[in-house]
């Protein structure tokens, strides 16, 4: 009881609420279209900081969990015509198995090795898909939305307050694990591997544990998306730009707290979305690349670190 | 009342009553706009910035004219990345943020795709541009498709009737191991089928293929009167130098068919004396038969500026299909005199459109009614020379009948 009314229960309590009254009220419809896309990232940037963060193996894979989240959707919608939230459940249940799979054959791997071992994934799933045909091979297949679940109005304002729902559920779930005896055993794998063996910590279970949850949030963040398009093909679902920006979010935020993903993933997207329509395409993959590197040469250690260091010499000059 | 009240109440009649006067006209003289997205960056961004530049050219040209409904014209472009992710939030902000008048759709299939089940569902009148078979699943009555194809088999039956002239017995096949490439290889395997033609040799490629030298050879040995070829562009140039190289043996008549990419400057300039013989489909050459009014004014100003933008400076492929968008709006609006989308729609669905790619006349399905992929013959093209393309004789139009300006010539004897 006294966890659910903590801080954080109640501000993801509020947001949810929040994301509820937004998408019943009269808002102009390009805004959960542009929401929907910036909490996408939220939930990306957030399961990147799992494993990426927390134990420090960075992965580039991303895009291949959120694309096979999306195509395990089409396939349960096709056949089956399975209702969103099945789809979703079961894009976390493949793509939760699909990451403890990868984290098998890869995490013998360190660094950059593993990081290219990341990227191979998201090739071999984009090609499995091309070839295809069911899930409309490399064409694409196009998807005519239901009705959407009352009391929504229209299916995009569903959408954004599920993806609200998901990114709340995630940012809860990085939380869970970033103080929990999860969080402390991969914080000390990420720092010295050996060390942490040698006192006890389970490595290469928690490693497989951080790829199954990691991959399954991607997953379910790229579940909604055939249904966010009405529409889905290969390239852009395992675009590289989902890994690019998952990474930078949670890079530009800070990885070493649940709260750097959130914060980053929200200024990345929301920028990326205002400068899309404002200025130009070109300009918004720029963004990412000149904050990425302004972050990484003048603040390492994310927005979070930003404030901390700001805020240290005014709690020194506070003090007697 | 007190005075106050009656005073306040006076006021706001009055601001009321001069709102009301002046807003009228002013609001007359609003823009029309209309919105639309076009791959400026990303795989499609070459043909989609040339085909801005059409449309920004039609925009010059209505408002030169005094607009539409006695209001300026005014184009709202996005860049859509090539993505089809982009697309419904891109739409979404030209409808309710933008609040547009009109709708284009972005260049080529997958960026549309999406955006067939929104307009729809908002009951839009949607121009589509070079999409190929989008509407078929959603079947939406407000959509019609500038590109001069319908079905699948219309990219190559005019490559197999003028197969014909030779009395082809034999086909080879050389497809890329693409969804959109297969589909397309189908219709052709089946007009095959029709002429009875058998297939001696058929492979299909994938799409990252550099070396195509086996290939040919294999081709060569299987000696076909014809061989179809669906390419994309890094294909298709490495296909015709594979070829000039290695050779496909005499017994090939006809070689070509679907391949795209030779139907850009770019590629014609790096290919040059390399092109002769082949049989390619396109949709817009400089011959005589295809002199429709206006489009040889058009592509004098788009070569203009297409030099100074860096694009294709030739621009029969994608730009005359987009300023032609452009004019079947016009004439909508100036004959109905109505924006409203419905009105649009049938008077696009039961008139014909005059264009500068010809009269258009749409069929149910929201395509062309009548097809008109043409198969051009490259002859006496000579090495590093864009300017030669745009005389009449280098590119020769063997198939339709109806556009023919000359008769298809034997592979090697063009080759000469």
């Amino acid at each position: 009881m006294r966890r659910l009314a903590s801080p954080f229960g109640i501000g993801a309590a509020a947001t949810v609420v929040l994301a509820g009254v937004l998408a019943l009220g009269g808002a102009n419809e390009y805004f959960f279209f542009a929401g929907y896309v910036v909490l996408q990232f939220v939930v990306l940037a957030t399961a990147w900081n799992i494993l990426g963060g927390y134990a420090g193996y960075v992965n580039f894979g991303t895009a291949a969990f959120f694309g096979i989240g999306a195509y395990t959707s089409v396939l349960l919608f096709k056949s089956l015509g399975a209702p969103l939230l099945v789809q979703m459940a079961a894009a976390a249940v493949v793509t939760g198995l699909l990451g403890f799979g990868t984290g098998l054959l890869t995490l013998r791997l360190r660094g950059i090795f593993y990081s290219i071992a990341t990227v191979a994934v998201i090739f071999i799933a984009e090609t499995l898909m091309i070839n295809w045909r069911y899930v409309g091979g490399a064409t694409g297949l196009q998807l005519l939305r239901p009705a959407p679940m009352l009391p929504f109005e229209t299916y995009t304002r569903m959408l954004f307050f599920i993806m609200a729902v998901v990114a709340v559920l995630a940012v809860a779930i990085a939380r869970y694990i970033e103080i929990s005896w999860i969080g402390r055993g991969l914080r000390a794998l990420r720092d010295t591997e050996e060390a942490a063996e040698c006192s006890g910590v389970p490595t290469l279970r928690l490693k497989l544990l951080a790829c199954t949850i990691s991959g399954a949030l991607m997953g379910v963040a790229g579940a909604p998306l055939p249904m966010y398009l009405s529409f889905l093909e290969p390239a852009s679902s395992f675009s590289l730009n989902y890994s690019v920006v998952a990474l930078a979010g949670a890079i530009i935020g800070g990885t070493a707290h649940w709260l750097g993903p959130v914060l980053g993933a929200i200024l990345l997207a929301s920028m990326q979305q205002i400068v899309t329509v404002t200025i130009s395409s070109e300009m918004n993959v720029l963004v990412v690349g000149v904050m990425l590197v302004v972050f990484v040469v003048a603040a390492p250690d994310g927005i979070l670190g930003l404030i901390r260091k700001l805020r240290r010499p005014r709690a020194a000059a506070g003090k007697p | 009342m007190t005075g106050i009240k009656r005073r306040g109440v006076l006021v706001a009649g009055v601001l009321a009553l001069a709102i009301g006067a002046f807003a009228s006209p002013a609001l007359a003289q609003q823009p029309i706009k209309i919105g639309h997205s076009m791959a400026l960056t990303g795989a499609l961004g070459g043909g989609g910035k040339a085909a801005l530049i059409a449309l920004q050219l039609w925009v010059e040209d209505v408002n030169a004219k005094g607009g539409l409904l006695g209001r300026k014209v005014e184009l709202v472009t996005y860049d859509d990345q090539s993505n089809p992710a982009t697309t419904p939030g891109i739409y979404t902000k030209l409808l309710d943020v933008d609040k547009v008048d009109l709708l284009i759709a972005p260049y080529a299939t997958v960026p549309t795709a999406p955006l067939m089940p929104l307009v729809k569902q908002r009951g839009l009148l949607l121009m589509g541009n070079y999409s190929f078979q989008v509407n078929s699943r959603v079947q939406h009555d407000m959509w019609f498709n500038n590109a001069p194809w319908n079905v699948a088999a219309s990219w190559s039956d005019n490559f197999f009737k003028a197969g014909k002239k030779f009395n082809a017995k034999t086909v080879a096949f050389l497809v890329a191991d693409q969804e959109f490439a297969q589909n397309l290889a189908r219709g052709a395997k089946s007009i095959a089928a029709t002429q009875g033609l058998k297939t001696v040799y058929e492979q299909n490629y994938p799409p990252t293929t550099v070396d195509f030298s086996s290939m040919i050879r294999a081709i060569r040995s299987a000696k076909p009167d014809i061989v179809y070829v669906m390419s994309y562009p890094n294909d298709s140039v490495a296909i015709v130098r594979s070829v000039n190289e290695i050779g496909v043996g005499p017994s090939v008549k006809l070689i070509g068919g679907g391949m795209v990419g030779l139907q850009f400057a770019p590629v014609m300039e790096s290919l040059g004396s390399m092109l002769n013989g082949w049989v390619n489909y396109h949709t817009y050459v400089p011959e005589k038969s295809m002199e429709f009014p206006g489009v040889k004014n058009f592509l004098a100003r788009y070569a203009k500026k297409a030099v100074e933008a860096k694009v294709d400076p030739l621009g029969y492929y994608l730009p005359p299909y987009n300023y032609a968008i452009g004019q079947m709006l016009e004439q909508a609006v100036t004959a109905t005199k109505s924006l409203d989308h419905k009105v649009l729609a049938k008077y696009i669905r039961e008139n014909e459109m005059k264009t500068i790619v010809g009269g258009i006349r749409y069929g149910k399905d929201g395509e062309w009614a009548d097809a008109r992929v043409v198969m051009v013959q490259f002859r006496g093209v000579v090495d590093k020379n864009v300017e030669q393309f745009r005389q009449p004789g280098k590119q020769v139009i063997v198939e339709p009948a109806a556009y023919k300006t000359g008769d298809v010539l034997p592979f090697d004897k063009a080759r000469k």
